[in-house]
């Protein structure tokens, strides 16, 4: 159900049921790479080679910007044409950041939300679609799905009032109700998403599982779930990104301000007319480096989720 | 198969019982008594994230003082609202005053704090300042002002002493001493057009607010409501026409090339001495020391006459203190709120941050950098900007900026008579 053992059941499920997945195993690529260098007259398409390196600008400078800037004193801020590299650097904006935004507990708020949502989004929308995806056939369950998708096209700063008003009547109006309406505004987009691939697992492989004894939940657990695993990817990356840099719903719903979450407390550094920005890039930076970890850990499945999620 | 409907069933109903059983403790605290073990909790929603240091300071203070207390600071403003609508709101508030507050005013979201002895020790015409948006049942104070932001012409003391020129008091004074730094190569103004509130608050708000009684223009133009036309005698054609003219001359000092400045750039070039003046107010001031912290300003009200006794400094109560009429903590909060009005608070808070004290015998001013305004507030030549009077559904800022680089004096003010018209229709009840 974590993260970390996704890499077995795609490798477990791929072989028992011959379905390819998409991945190019990492032994695969290199091959082709000492073909290529070594080949004479090998053509390089310098075009392509710039426009993929304008591309990677987009990323590559505002990263740049976000390190210097963090690094920064007030008077270096002002001066030159903000790309030169701070001297000398100012490390204790991270300190001042970190004691400002009381970073831990704030990190803490963020950290919960984020990992509940990831896993309330994964466990909910899985099951919600297998539901669905198995009793196409009923109009209970395609009305049902119809249902879901159409909360898609509510847009969330209507209902948010509401919301509110509701939540603290339940009292909700903490991180566990932003963990709950995070789990809830995903389910139709993710629901979306395990559907389309719920189609595509044959339903041989469910009744070879009933032959042997399995009830729903076993075939479901053992069977289903894993082979959803791309797709619990692809699901997860999106309810990490969305939980973790949520602003509005955090600011909104969370009464208590000992437990709001970085996004919001970091509002701190943005004055009406002043914004201090050495600060403010600095806590960015400190926020940002989960995000960061866990891309670099997860650009395989991020890149093969991205096309994943492209066909519906 | 006949098993299977079976559990389902039991499933669903066990995963009901649960989530019963998961709210129903949750829901009990709602409205909660803020008082534990005798030690009351108050909530401090404050709207100027720069300043929660001070404020943390002073609420250790106070709770050293006050041990049956405990404040919680809190700045995101953005949960005032949802705090009302939880019906749970914080119990004292600070908030910017201007059209938004007035509107909880109006709807009574604030308590009566004329009783509270210390609302006496407020200048009565910084009172009038709040009180000129509207009072809860005529006559109720919602809100204490606790910091008066006073705004006029930043300029630098350097480049004044250098050119010889001394600080203009009257308009022609004032345009001599442009034409003086023109020629002499220097930037009169540093324009931010870019920004278009800078030009909003500045060159409108200023020279609107030098030439003409803004606040009673608005409050015949309120009660004109929707019948307003162009040729009214209470339109923006009938009485802002004379101020124009004075405005494109304003723009025309600033620099080349402002129309691609913004107010970052305004702020990292002024301080650097780029131009002579800048029209912006106090907020400025901090992030101007911090670019160059050997920066040598003054600032003084924008002369718009040539009678120096009506020149007017612009300000905006920048915070005023409520106490929610709903708190269950009624009596902990007024005595917070009489702890923050106390002299040694409220006037170290408004030294400190570049502001006006609101008390009535706080000390003269002796910060050089606003001390020039400082004759201006204590004889009340002051007024709130014309742009604080607009709903935020008139793009006002956009129409500013487009009249600087069009110059179509009559277009801009019949589009602004369009404007407030359609917003007096929509909104007449």
């Amino acid at each position: 159900m974590t993260a970390s053992t996704l890499p077995e059941p795609i490798a477990r499920a791929a072989a028992s049921t011959g379905i390819k997945y998409g991945f190019r195993r990492p032994g695969s690529s290199p091959a082709g790479k000492t073909r290529r260098s070594n080949r004479e007259g090998f053509k390089i398409n310098w075009w392509l080679t710039a426009l993929m390196v304008v591309a990677s600008l987009t990323v590559l400078l505002p990263l740049y910007f976000t390190v210097a800037m963090a690094l920064k004193s007030p008077d270096q801020i002002g001066t030159g044409t903000g790309l030169e590299w701070p001297n000398p650097m100012n490390w204790e904006n991270f300190v001042a950041a970190y004691v400002a935004t009381n970073f831990p507990r704030a990190f803490m708020s963020t950290a919960f939300v984020t990992v509940f949502s990831v896993l309330g989004s994964l466990a909910c929308s899985s099951l919600v679609a297998y539901a669905i995806a198995r009793n196409w056939n009923r109009k209970f369950f395609r009305g049902s799905f119809v249902y879901l998708l159409s909360a898609m096209f509510i847009p969330f700063p209507v209902i948010i009032l509401p919301l509110i008003k509701q939540t603290a009547l339940l009292g909700l109006d903490n991180p566990a109700g932003v963990v709950f309406l995070h789990v809830l505004g995903g389910i139709s987009f993710n629901t979306l998403l395990y559907i389309a691939f719920v189609r595509s697992i044959p339903v041989e492989l469910e009744e070879s599982a009933r032959m042997d004894g399995a009830t729903t939940w076993q075939v479901f657990r053992k069977i289903i779930f894993p082979l959803l695993a791309p797709m619990n990817a692809t699901v997860g990356i999106f309810a990490f990104l969305g939980s973790w840099n949520d602003f509005l719903l955090p600011q909104m719903m969370i009464a208590d301000p000992a437990l709001q979450t970085l996004p919001v407390v970091q509002m701190l550094f943005q004055g009406e007319f002043n914004t201090n920005y050495s600060l403010a890039f600095a806590s960015y930076l400190m926020a940002m480096a989960p995000t960061l970890v866990v891309y670099i850990l997860a650009q395989r499945w991020v890149l093969s989720g991205v096309m994943r999620g492209a066909v519906k | 198969m006949s098993a299977a409907p079976l559990s389902r069933r039991a499933l669903l109903k066990a995963a009901g019982l649960a989530g019963a059983a998961f709210m129903a403790p949750l829901s009990g605290c709602g409205a909660t008594p803020s008082t534990q073990n005798g030690v009351t909790t108050l909530r401090f929603m404050q709207n100027k994230p720069e300043v929660v240091d001070y404020f943390n300071q002073v609420i250790k203070d106070f709770e050293a003082l006050n041990p049956d207390i405990r404040v919680v600071q809190d700045f995101n403003e953005g949960n005032f609202v949802p705090g009302l609508v939880r019906n749970d709101p914080p119990d004292v508030v600070t908030r910017g005053f201007a059209q938004a507050t007035a509107d909880f005013v109006r709807k009574g979201i604030f308590a009566d704090l004329s009783d509270m002895p210390v609302a006496a020790t407020i200048d009565p015409k910084m009172q009038d300042l709040v009180s000129s948006w509207g009072q809860y049942n005529g006559n109720e104070i919602s809100a204490l002002p606790f910091s008066l932001a006073a705004a006029g012409v930043i300029y630098n003391r350097d480049i004044f002493e250098a050119q010889g020129v001394s600080v203009p008091t009257t308009w022609d004074e004032f345009v001599a001493a442009c034409e003086k730094f023109k020629a002499a190569g220097i930037a009169p103004i540093y324009g931010t057009f870019k920004d278009p509130w800078t030009l909003a608050q500045g060159m409108f708000d200023y020279v609107s607010g030098g030439a003409l009684d803004v606040a009673k223009f608005f409050t015949k133009l309120n009660a004109k409501g929707a019948d307003i036309t162009a040729d009214a005698p209470e339109s923006f054609a009938s009485n802002f026409g004379p101020a124009l003219p004075k405005m494109l001359q304003l723009a025309s000092f600033a620099q080349n090339g402002a129309a691609s400045k913004n107010y970052a750039d305004g702020n990292a070039a002024f301080a650097k001495g780029q131009a002579a003046m800048y029209l912006q107010g106090p907020w400025a001031l901090s992030q101007l020391v911090a670019a160059n912290k050997d920066i040598r300003l003054g600032s003084f009200p924008l002369p718009v006459t040539n009678n120096p006794d009506e020149t007017k400094a612009r300000v905006n109560v920048d915070m005023a203190l409520s106490i929610t009429r709903n708190t269950p903590n009624m009596a902990a909060a007024q005595r917070f709120v009489n702890y923050l009005l106390a002299p040694s608070v409220v006037n170290t808070y408004n030294e400190k941050n570049a502001a006006f004290s609101p008390l009535k015998d706080a000390p003269a001013v002796s910060n050089p950098q606003i001390s020039g305004l400082g004759a201006a507030v204590d004889e009340a030549r002051y007024f709130q900007g014309a742009t604080t009077y607009f709903p935020p559904s008139v793009p006002l800022n956009n129409y500013i900026q487009s009249f600087v680089y069009s110059k179509n004096g009559e277009q801009f003010l019949s589009a602004l008579d369009d404007e407030w018209r359609r917003v007096a229709e929509r909104t007449a009840v």
